[in-house]
């Protein structure tokens, strides 16, 4: 490998990529250190006059009692649960597809696959009718619960199991008269580890990100995730009387702190994520 | 114009614009809401039952948008004990009609109460979700609203829909500094209001008379209703559309012109580039409602003392006519089980005289009963942000000549979605505002029509 | 069944019998209950029109011939195909260059980079969508305020003729680092052996990277272009939350998603929403479909 020569050149054109990529993060960080004040009246991308953070911060967790700190709960949540449970079935079921034959494997597996194309829209409102009839809307599982279903963790955890897991292991399990769960749990949950992780992670990222579904399903604003709760606050910044106006600072310092858990869990992580994707990568 | 109200000039006023509602309705030629005979209010429920259900623990689910409403929430809480108010913000305006729309779909979740604006009365009640506050003795409080309110939440059958909480009758609201500074008179008809345009964006290619945002229907509407147009008529499930009629296409070709020669701006109002619009004098005027200036108070600090209000100007100088923009109402939803507490609660919220007052020193709503627009202390009341002007007192007169017989249709979300496709963007783009609202009313129309009604031209 | 087992060579790798079903079924529940059921519910709903005036009324493919026929779902179909095709390609070869400069060792600060690159992901649609409409503001954002202090008017990305380009770029900030991810694990799994042959052959970075890197990312790169078509034609988030900014630029009918949403929700045409989401899937189907058979038969050449 060709570690001993740098490219200066790319090196500087990587750099430039880097900064398109952070630079509105940057100004997301600015804008939370002003007062909404400085935000319409000095440039975007340095810092204003009053160094406002903390006022912003405070004044963002303390709005509407607290608000925002239930909203990140809920948020979390959501997110915990869902990626979880998505994942535990997703390894589950991925590695029931990948290593035993039955009748209608393939058939269930190109069903299930495909419905990965199927718009998410198509679903928002007959679910809401159907939660509706059983009393599940405007509580926290009308959000996790479609949320449990992963079609793509599937197809991962699928690709991962079909090679993750050396045929004599299990064989010599077997031989050794394991029951097929118990192999599961003991055996081959290991190696499957960084495949569940990336699902995981993958899952936490797609509901604590999501909007539509709770948008439509949740009319109680204490339920909300975060993420609708910003998108209401912006549009009361807007749509009141002159003094929501100050409600638009909260908007900006409560979108960077939930951008926060997530860049931190990712950080974090980033030794199984990095390998579980490439077996959906590598084959296909 | 309306620079002096007292009592007596403002009654004047009203019973004139009364007789030219009147007037013009008859020669419009379609049944307005007020004037058709209507189906017999149904029996009244009795006092005793009345006073047993305010005496009985309920809860209330009560859906609205307006921050702070606990503190009239309490005066309600105080006087009957056993009933309490459940306070839910299930989002504003549109988000709220949605989830509520949903949840009476679905049969679950709809509140017993919630904020509908009078734009948004005919929707609810065309499904019938609304209850008939008739029974529960609704019609006394008639004299206590500014009429043309009590025309907006009154069925076609004399139904009563909802209590009026607040309004927004339309004005003008300038920057007098600037106006100084170019030589500007105040425009008092729409003729004045097109030559300052011309000339101020000529002296200064940088600022604009005002501000007529591409995306914004309600406004439009509320210069239709002042233009005299009539664009809706509803009666049962039959529906006269007329969005393009004569006075709408003269509304449409005055603001598609000056769009064209580039002397008003068109940016979408409510963004962030807008609020900064006023505080670097982008622009001029804003052409908005009663609860305007306390929103200018807000996001425009830094241009405190230079702003001034008044009348909008007029087609016809000499019978001074306003619309309205915004305000809303409290209804009582079908399906709830408390109706008798929620309807009493719906009164008492915007009857009251110590919530009236509330909603305006609280949340700077503009009145819409007839007593605290005549409140001294009200009229009385001087804003430094417009420099000492009394601002109240000119929109309560204000407010005395906005046109009763305007109506609204049981879609309007399609027609303002109509709206901003075919007018509000042949706005933006400079185009053919008055060809466009041709094609307004053929897609209302079409729509309509497909969702079962009768439609009628006009 | 000792050494005997030796012999059923080619079942070794999977079990036959029942148990399979016992790993699959808890996935299968959540499926049939949570995506199949309102998936059928919304079908059943699409053959039905439900009139504000007369109720709810049986009308077979009505609906679905009115889509058929809808010029607007037609725009809207349109300019997703378009954004695909424009976007598409430039995000894949950012995510490409990207992964294949991180990879190479030519470049200092990789693993800031790829960390800097894949931060985006993390960022709700709604805290992004909101960054750069601000960003993008046509007056006073930081953008056009550069402009103004170099001397020249800066275009407005906010208006018709830049929307497209404007909500390309802010899928691509947001999504480019997750393709890049999954292109670089690809490259990582390449055995070393290849590049120490094309070292022996005397191939630089640059050869090495067209000749043996591409190639071997394919299957991931066609995987990330199927996650793009998928993406592309479903596109709803970032339209729908500039649809405040500009309002008059983007209408109800923007794209197909935004049209759905648009006919459930302002004009309470639920069935015929349910409808178009039907054909919208279709389309996606299809689609998927001619991208998958044109590239594999690239391959076979």
């Amino acid at each position: 490998m060709t570690r001993n020569r740098r490219s200066n050149l790319l090196t500087v054109g990587m750099l430039a990529l880097l900064v398109y990529f952070l630079f509105p993060l940057f100004w997301l960080t600015v804008a939370a250190t002003k007062t909404t004040g400085d935000l319409f009246s000095t440039f975007g991308l340095w810092f204003g006059h009053d160094f406002a953070l903390f006022t912003n911060i405070r004044e963002t967790f303390t709005r509407e009692d607290g608000q925002y700190a239930r909203w990140m709960l809920n948020t979390l949540g959501y997110a915990v649960v869902s990626s979880a449970g998505a994942a535990s079935l997703a390894t589950f079921a991925g590695y029931g597809f990948a290593r035993y034959t039955f009748r209608g494997r393939s058939a269930l597996l190109g069903l299930v696959l495909g419905t990965i194309m199927v718009p998410t829209t198509a679903l928002a409102i007959p679910t809401y009718l159907l939660f509706a009839k059983v009393s599940l809307v405007n509580t926290p599982w009308a959000i996790i619960l479609p949320s449990l279903v992963s079609p793509f963790g599937l197809f991962l955890m699928w690709v991962y199991a079909r090679d993750a897991v050396s045929d004599s292991v299990l064989e010599a399990a077997r031989i050794d008269g394991a029951g097929e769960l118990a192999i599961f749990f003991r055996v081959t949950l290991r190696s499957l580890t960084p495949g569940f992780v990336t699902v995981l992670l993958f899952t936490l990222v797609a509901t604590w990100n999501n909007y539509f579904l709770p948008l439509i399903m949740l009319n109680d604003p204490r339920y909300y995730p975060v993420t609708v709760g910003l998108s209401s606050w912006s549009a009361q910044a807007v749509g009141g009387s002159g003094a929501n106006a100050d409600l638009l600072a909260c908007v900006v310092t409560g979108s960077l702190l939930s951008v926060l858990p997530l860049v931190a869990a990712f950080l974090l992580l980033q030794r199984y994520w990095q390998s579980g994707l490439s077996a959906g990568a590598v084959k296909e | 114009m309306l620079t002096s109200s007292t009592h007596l000039n403002r009654r004047r006023l009203l019973a004139g614009t009364a007789a030219a509602a009147v007037t013009a309705l008859t020669l419009a030629g379609c049944s307005g809401s007020s004037s058709s005979p209507g189906t017999a209010a149904p029996a009244a429920v009795s006092q005793a039952d009345i006073d047993k259900a305010m005496s009985t623990p309920t809860t209330l689910t009560f859906w609205t948008w307006v921050p702070d409403i606990d503190q009239e929430v309490a005066l309600f809480q105080k006087k009957y004990p056993a009933i309490t108010v459940k306070v839910v913000n299930a989002g504003q305006g549109a988000d709220e009609y949605t989830k509520l729309r949903t949840a009476l779909k679905a049969g679950k979740g709809a509140p017993d109460l919630a904020q509908i604006e009078y734009q948004y009365i005919p929707t609810f009640s065309i499904t019938k979700s609304l209850v008939d506050l008739r029974p529960y003795g609704a019609a006394a409080n008639q004299s206590k609203f500014v009429d043309w309110t009590w025309s907006q939440v009154t069925g076609g059958g004399g139904e009563i829909f909802a209590y009026p909480q607040d309004t927004g009758p339309m004005g003008m609201l300038y920057r007098a500094d600037l106006f100084d500074k170019y030589g500007i008179q105040v425009p008092k008809t729409w003729d004045d209001f097109a030559a300052a345009a011309r000339k101020l964006h000529a002296a200064d290619p940088k600022v604009y008379l005002t501000d007529m945002a591409a995306n914004e229907p309600a406004a439009w509407h509320g210069l239709m209703w002042q233009a005299g147009s009539k664009p809706y008529t509803v009666d049962g499930t039959t529906v006269g559309l007329a969005v393009n009629d004569t006075a709408s296409k003269k509304v449409a070709d005055y603001w598609g012109g000056l769009a064209k020669e580039g002397v008003i701006a068109t940016d979408p109002d409510f963004t962030d580039n807008w609020f900064q619009g006023f505080t670097n004098g982008k622009y001029a005027t804003w052409l908005t409602a009663a609860w305007g200036p306390v929103f200018l108070g807000g996001s425009a600090k830094s241009t405190a003392g230079k702003w001034r209000a008044a009348p909008l100007p007029q087609w016809d100088a000499s019978k001074p006519v306003s619309g309205n923009w915004g305000g809303s109402t409290t209804a009582v939803i079908k399906g709830s089980p408390n109706a008798i507490a929620a309807a009493k609660f719906a009164e008492f919220l915007n009857t009251d005289p110590e919530t009236t007052k509330m909603f305006n020193t609280v949340q700077n709503f503009f009145p819409a009963t007839t007593a605290l627009l005549a409140d001294p202390a009200f009229i009385g009341q001087k804003s430094a942000f417009f420099g000492n002007q009394p601002v109240n007192q000119l929109f309560a007169g204000i407010s005395g000549t906005v046109d009763k017989g305007w109506q609204w249709p049981p879609f309007l979300d399609q027609s303002v979605k109509d709206w901003t496709e075919t007018a509000g963007t042949a706005m933006a783009d400079k185009g053919d505002v008055a060809g466009a609202t041709d094609q307004w009313q053929s897609r209302l129309t079409a729509y309509a029509k497909n969702q079962g009604f009768t439609v009628r031209a006009g | 069944m000792t050494t005997t087992t030796a012999v059923a060579a080619p079942r070794r790798r999977s079990r036959t019998g029942n148990s399979g079903y016992l790993f699959i079924v808890p996935f299968l529940v959540f499926f049939l209950l949570f995506f199949l059921l309102p998936l059928a519910y919304a079908g059943y709903l699409s053959l039905f029109k439900d009139q504000l005036v007369g109720g709810t009324v049986f009308a077979g493919l009505d609906n679905y011939t009115r889509a058929l026929g809808d010029e607007q779902l037609l725009g809207g179909v349109l300019r997703v195909a378009l954004f695909f095709l424009l976007q598409v390609p430039v995000m894949l070869l950012i995510s490409l260059v990207a992964a294949l400069a991180i990879d190479s060792g030519l470049v200092r600060f990789a693993r800031v980079l790829r960390l800097g690159i894949f931060i985006p992901y993390a960022v709700p649609s709604v805290v992004a969508t909101l960054m750069w409409g601000y960003l993008y503001g046509p007056d006073f954002g930081p953008l056009a305020q550069l402009g103004d202090r170099l001397g020249f008017s800066a275009p407005n990305p906010l208006s018709d003729t830049l929307m497209l380009p404007a909500l390309g770029n802010i899928v691509t900030w947001e999504f480019a680092g997750y393709n890049m991810i999954i292109l670089y694990a690809a490259l990582r799994t390449v055995p070393v052996e290849r590049y120490e042959a094309a070292a022996v052959d005397g191939a630089g970075p640059w050869r090495t990277a067209w000749y043996i890197k591409i190639p071997a990312v394919r299957p991931a790169l066609l995987l990330c272009l199927m996650f793009s078509i998928i993406g592309s034609f479903q596109l709803f988030a970032e339209p729908n939350l500039i649809q405040r900014l500009a309002p008059n630029v983007i209408n109800s009918a923007y794209t197909p998603n935004v049209y759905a949403y648009s006919l459930a929700f302002t004009s309470q045409e639920v069935n015929y929403a349910a409808a178009v989401s039907f054909l919208l899937g279709l389309v996606i189907v299809a689609v998927s479909y001619v991208v998958l058979f044109l590239t594999s038969r690239g391959a076979r050449r």
